[in-house]
């Protein structure tokens, strides 16, 4: 799975997929801080995400697993909503607010 | 899914039999905050009936193979949604018809 950001949702009424109820979201890549790439995708919801959201997104035939997405011309799914990273046992996602860490050392 | 703008089509007499009745399209990656192409292109088939100036996405892969128009066929792009319109961060960029399209 890749990080990606919320940044904006996609509107096509025209379509083959045959995915009943599609959402699609537009996500941009980003880091594990969360900082956006500049490369986006569009991808179906899965999860019901927000814009500004830190999501996880399943590319490729993996996106064919799931029953709304079986045998459907699928390739890059949001599968979850982020919470929270931890990198090398420091919370790098979300960022916590300046002067935090000040003050939880005392 | 990838955003691309429809810049033409591609005709390939020569081609494999499983090929036959495809249409290609000429498709260009976009940037879907300022709509300028990428200036990267691919041949992706058409599913949905796009056409030239349309923005479009496709999907690629094995996934490919799976709208009606290419099961079965060695299709690795297929274009699936011909864009109505984007929005980012609250705001249209762009919009079929409108005029930032």
């Amino acid at each position: 799975m890749n990080l990606a950001r919320v940044a904006g949702t996609v509107v096509a009424t025209q379509r083959s997929d045959g995915v009943a109820g599609a959402r699609w979201l537009l996500v941009e890549d980003a880091d594990q801080r969360g900082a956006g790439k500049g490369e986006y995708l569009v991808a179906l919801d899965m999860v019901g995400a927000d814009r500004g959201q830190l999501v996880l997104t399943t590319q490729g035939s993996s996106c064919r697993w799931t029953s709304r997405t079986e045998d459907r011309p699928m390739d890059t799914l949001v599968v979850g909503i982020v919470d929270t990273i931890d990198e090398g046992g420091a919370v790098v996602y979300p960022r916590a607010p300046s002067g935090a860490g000040l003050k939880a050392r005392g | 899914m990838v955003l691309a703008r429809v810049k033409g089509t591609v005709v390939a007499t020569h081609k494999s039999e499983s090929m036959e009745g495809m249409r290609f399209l000429l498709l260009e990656k976009l940037d879907p905050v300022t709509l300028a192409g990428k200036g990267d292109y691919v041949v992706g088939i058409d599913s949905v009936g796009a056409n030239a100036g349309e923005v479009v996405f496709y999907v690629t892969g094995s996934s490919a193979r799976m709208t009606d128009t290419t099961k079965g066929k060695p299709s690795d792009a297929t274009v699936i949604a011909i864009v109505d319109a984007i929005e980012k961060d609250g705001e249209l960029t762009y919009s079929k018809g409108g005029q930032q399209g």
